[in-house]
């Protein structure tokens, strides 16, 4: 039952390293590029399905799970642990799966998937910047990465 | 159709910003006085915008699109600059200047839709 103190010495103890760096400078901006997508996706899917969902499912779950990975993101960046670090990782990974996987699907089968989300044409709707934030947010987490063998139980002082 | 005064007022006011803030972290500037008071008029534009569209539709002006959608749209613009003062003045680097441009930019995007809802499709 002691988890919380844990994760509390934990990031005490990163406050000096890169991982912890991660939201401050070009991250802050990051952060902020992020949090206003987790919005508009958030509002968006939920003004799909709460008002035509019937009409495409699909597209409205995907624009629903496009915002979960967009709000995930933007909290694990925004945090200092190594912990927040893998899980920002595997968000913004996610992101870039989902945004090639969205845009060539939408590309090669147009009928699947009629309705628009963030993700379809690589993110067009939104000035490719869909396509482009995954990859720079994994080029800002790889320039931040923790040192060689750098797990939580190590952190602690 | 025409584009009404708040509209013109407002797109003046958030690119203003935008661009004291890019310029700001250009120059290397952490956030200001400067920036910090051109995102501040960002909020009180909103402010007024909010308080006229009150005034606005209990007089009886029709909007175009759904009313809901509109209110919904400007509460959430009015949470943008407040979290991006917050988010930026914990770090003052250059960098932050470009939140707070980025904040004001997403705040143009959502008057562009708020306008388009309630005045109906801009036509160009």
């Amino acid at each position: 039952m002691n988890t919380g103190r844990e994760q509390q010495q934990v990031q005490r103890g990163q406050d000096t390293n890169e991982v912890a760096r991660r939201a401050t400078g070009f991250g802050r901006l990051l952060v902020a590029v992020y949090g206003v997508f987790a919005l508009s996706a958030t509002a968006r899917a939920g003004y799909q399905i709460a008002t035509k969902f019937d009409e495409a499912p699909v597209a409205y779950l995907l624009s629903a799970f496009a915002a979960v990975v967009y709000i995930l993101a933007t909290i694990t960046l925004a945090k200092s642990g190594i912990r927040s670090y893998w899980l920002s990782v595997a968000a913004v990974g996610i992101e870039l799966l989902g945004v090639v996987a969205v845009g060539l699907l939408s590309l090669l089968d147009p009928e699947l998937l009629p309705q628009d989300t963030v993700w379809s044409g690589f993110g067009k709707g939104y000035g490719y910047v869909p396509l482009l934030l995954p990859v720079v947010g994994l080029w800002w987490l790889w320039l931040h990465r923790p040192a060689a063998g750098q797990k939580p139980a190590e952190d602690r002082p | 159709m025409m584009f009404d005064g708040f509209f013109i007022a407002g797109i003046v006011i958030t690119l203003l910003a935008a661009v004291i803030c890019v310029v700001a972290a250009i120059l290397k500037h952490g956030p200001n006085d400067i920036t910090i008071l051109s995102l501040a008029a960002v909020e009180l534009f909103l402010l007024v915008y909010a308080v006229a569209g009150i005034i606005r539709q209990a007089s009886g002006e029709n909007v175009a699109g759904e009313a809901w959608e509109f209110w919904g749209y400007l509460i959430t613009a009015l949470l943008v600059p407040v979290a991006a003062f917050w988010w930026s003045i914990t770090d003052r680097s250059r960098w932050s200047n470009l939140v707070l441009g980025a904040a004001a930019v997403t705040v143009f995007v959502m008057l562009v839709r708020m306008e388009q809802i309630w005045d109906g499709p801009i036509v160009v």
